[in-house]
């Protein structure tokens, strides 16, 4: 599925995926909004001004699953920008056939193990009285049908996923991306790419509910 | 006739709109007569529920503040240095154009010739003495000669710079003899030459950026200005245009204020280089 370009340092490689959704269709109105793909294309031809559309459109839920994630509300800052940096400077590698989406992810995914080889730090649990703290944030907290226990929780059960199952879980279930185009993140077949996202929900519910049998003190 | 235990492993596909597919009805069949499978679906489901609630925090404004400074820094980083430059902002110079680019110039160079023979006055003029087969012209037009001379020597070379260099060789080699041209502390009027050669005429746009640059050195000679001046409206690259913009401006060169005029008026120009014009009047 990838091409290795010399020289071109392995974060980078160009993400490509025969299952695009945003294939760019020439807009027939002149006033239609492009498709994220024509977008990137226009950023890779030297229109830089084109990705700041393309923050406005992807960095809420990028961050969203940066925090997940990592569990850190600042490290998901810090890499949601190194994204957004490193689209700029490999915006070369961005290929014709290319999902912006999927490359975006795929990006996300080496900026966060950079991360965390830097901070030496192996997938964690993270510290409960921060999870209250995210979890009374949401704009609707409070209106949804689960407490914020059930959120710290979740939060605490998501920390607890081994490393792999955690991304791959997180990719299948708020990113929007098909099982192609999450095998092609992932680097896996999309038969291996179902069956990591149903066994990462499997251990996330058997995590999920021992910790409801033993809440937080 | 599957097992609980296989039954169990394909739960989550349920759960999962995008993988809909002939073996769901056997799985409900499955779990229609099996309690103990239909409550592992029902915590698979609430498990789901939870992730699917947990709160999207927004990141601070300082993510947003940080991208579009990058964005910028990018952007002036582009407009201002010779970076690498893509396949994308290479010139599409039409191909009719290459073609006729050695001809044009050796046109030019024809008619050059033939105004400078008109102003050497003719052996038979009455005005000189009939004894005279051979007349030595006067030191003005003994001058005005040896610049046609010149002028027909560097056209000459444009034109073998065009054919030799822009067929035989890749835009590496080419770029490399741009950087050795710009590394000569003082060039003959044959580097030079080569350096306008080029700007004006190279397909690639880094060759012609780093022609550009090399030029800078030499921008209080006249010629190098009106080689500048001339290839900017013939110029397809924005980028390339901007720093031939900002190289005329840096010059002081007063003779640039029309075509920058025109350039700055002109609808069809890229809107940073019409930008870049009308900044370099105010210089000007």
């Amino acid at each position: 599925m990838f091409t290795v370009a010399p020289e071109i340092p392995v974060d980078s490689r160009p993400f490509a995926d025969n299952t695009v959704t945003d294939d760019f269709v020439a807009p027939v109105d002149s006033n239609a909004p492009l498709s994220d793909h024509a977008l990137m294309l226009a950023v890779r031809d030297g229109r830089l001004d084109a990705l700041g559309e393309l923050f406005e459109r992807h960095h809420g839920p990028l961050f969203g699953f940066l925090v997940k994630f990592t569990g850190h509300r600042a490290a998901a800052e810090d890499i949601a920008q190194i994204v957004f940096e490193r689209m700029l400077k490999y915006r070369h590698t961005y290929r014709d056939d290319g999902s912006f989406t999927a490359w975006m992810y795929h990006l996300a995914r080496r900026c966060a193990a950079d991360h965390f080889r830097k901070a030496n730090a192996a997938p964690y649990a993270t510290d409960p009285g921060d999870l209250h703290h995210h979890a009374d944030e949401g704009p609707d907290a409070g209106q949804t049908a689960t407490t914020g226990d059930d959120h710290a929780l979740l939060h605490t059960a998501l920390g607890r996923l081994d490393h792999s199952e955690r991304e791959v879980l997180l990719l299948s279930r708020f990113q929007e991306l098909s099982f192609a185009e999450i095998a092609g993140i992932l680097e896996c077949s999309v038969g291996a790419a179902k069956v990591r996202a149903h066994r990462a929900l499997h251990s996330l519910r058997t995590v999920y509910l021992r910790l409801q049998k033993e809440p937080l003190s | 006739m599957m097992t609980c235990t296989q039954i169990r492993e394909q739960l989550p596909a349920l759960l999962d709109d995008r993988l809909a597919t002939a073996a769901t009805r056997d799985l409900r069949a499955h779990l229609a007569a099996c309690p103990d499978c239909e409550r592992e679906l029902a915590t698979l489901s609430e498990t789901l529920r939870a992730l699917d609630a947990m709160p999207a925090p927004s990141p601070t404004p300082r993510l947003r503040a940080r991208v579009y400074a990058a964005i910028a820094a990018e952007q002036h980083a582009l407009r201002s240095a010779p970076t690498p430059v893509t396949a994308a902002l290479r010139p599409s110079r039409p191909f009719w154009f290459r073609l006729i680019q050695p001809f044009a110039a050796a046109a030019l160079l024809a008619l050059g010739f033939l105004l400078g023979q008109r102003q050497v006055p003719s052996p038979t003029a009455p005005s000189l003495p009939a004894a005279a087969p051979v007349v030595t012209p006067d030191p003005a037009t003994q001058r005005e000669l040896a610049e046609l001379r010149q002028k027909m020597d560097s056209m000459s070379q444009l034109v073998g710079y065009s054919i030799l260099q822009q067929q035989s060789r890749s835009s590496n080699e080419r770029l490399r003899g741009v950087l050795t041209s710009a590394t000569i502390a003082e060039p003959d009027n044959k580097t030079i030459n080569d350096l306008i050669g080029a700007l004006a005429l190279d397909p690639s746009t880094n060759v012609r950026l780093n022609a550009l640059e090399a030029l800078y050195a030499h921008a209080d000679l006249d010629v190098v200005r009106a080689g500048v001046l001339t290839s900017l409206p013939r110029e397809q690259s924005p980028l390339v245009q901007i720093s031939m913009i900002d190289f005329l401006a840096a010059a002081r060169d007063r003779e640039a204020v029309p075509t920058l005029q025109k350039l700055s008026n002109n609808n069809q120009a890229d809107l940073n280089v019409r930008a870049a014009a009308k900044r370099a009047l105010g210089q000007l």
